[in-house]
């Protein structure tokens, strides 16, 4: 899975540390090394890709989910009758 | 029942600001005015995960209305000025957990530990050469329904970072306090889930295409296919 040449980071390191790169929960240190990898392995780069792309999938899939109107009601009448107790 | 809601998870250093409001007694009243204010907000959010949890729409909704019933009945322990939300969806992820999950006997209820490495890391080794980009547009084609299903094989502890995580955009540390585990349990858990994800997806994806593998077959697809 490497480009085949020399890194100051290995890519088992980069791509151990993919998701959290994404996910913006590296530091400003890591994310500087990482990007600088990522600049010159483009193995590394598709690990990327496709561990955003997985991330897409899943806000898509999920992000568009709403309670039925009924709940909201039902929800309130609950925690309204607990407070009149 | 209401044990796991003694500690609300919300304590470190998770405030920025300190807070000012002197300890004026909230009447009952008040306090109601409060929540209904502040958390109600978070209902089709706290429901979207209920139903990735049940599966089921009516479970969903009585999770989040026994999730708001606790929340309420806590609220005044609650800190306020600290994280709602993630304290919300902490209190519904152990209510799931307590009674949903244990009635219910899930079918993949499968352990994190369970998820083996070598598991997780056939999908770099399968395709080794070649096409990689193939690989994300087909990613890309999956539907809906099929990454619902995948997320559903995942066990809970990785199914919820990952959800948790893209979803609903909490922080690690967020997540971590929601989950009761430490941070880099959360990185863990949420790599791992994403990388055993674009595993099934691959698979559902070959599948969908029956074809037997990676590379010059799109072009084939392109010239035979309409």
């Amino acid at each position: 899975m490497s480009c085949g040449k020399p890194h100051a980071t290995p890519c088992t390191e980069v791509v151990a540390s993919i998701s959290a790169y994404i996910d913006g929960e590296v530091t400003a240190e890591q994310y500087q090394v990482i990007t600088v990898h990522l600049s010159e392995c483009p193995p590394c780069v598709h690990e990327e890709q496709a561990h955003r792309a997985v991330k897409g999938l899943v806000v898509r899939a999920f992000s568009r989910t709403k309670a039925p109107a009924t709940l909201h009601a039902r929800v309130r009448a609950t925690f309204r009758s607990i407070d009149e107790q | 029942m209401s044990a796991q809601l003694d500690d609300p998870g919300t304590g470190e250093e998770s405030t920025t600001t300190e807070p000012t409001t002197e300890s004026v007694a909230v009447s009952d009243a008040e306090l109601a005015a409060i929540f209904e204010s502040e958390a109600m907000g978070y209902l089709d959010q706290l429901y979207g995960k209920a139903l990735q949890m049940t599966r089921n729409p009516a479970d969903a909704e009585d999770l989040v209305q026994e999730t708001y019933t606790k929340a309420f009945a806590a609220f005044r322990s609650f800190e306020q000025g600290t994280n709602l939300r993630a304290w919300l969806f902490r209190i519904l992820r152990n209510t799931y957990i307590n009674s949903y999950r244990k009635a219910q006997r899930q079918p993949h209820s499968t352990s994190a530990d369970e998820l083996s490495d070598t598991q997780l890391l056939e999908v770099e080794s399968r395709n080794p050469s070649g096409s990689r980009s193939a690989e994300i547009e087909a990613l890309e084609r999956i539907g809906d329904p099929q990454i619902i299903e995948a997320m559903n094989t995942l066990p809970e502890d990785f199914r919820t970072a990952v959800y948790l995580a893209d979803v609903e955009g909490f922080s690690y540390k967020e997540i971590a306090e929601i989950m009761d585990t430490p941070v880099g349990t959360v990185m863990s858990r949420v790599h791992r889930g994403r990388k055993s994800l674009r595993s099934l997806l691959a698979d559902y994806a070959r599948a969908d295409n029956g074809f037997e593998g990676a590379g010059p077959s799109s072009d084939e697809a392109l010239g035979g296919g309409i």
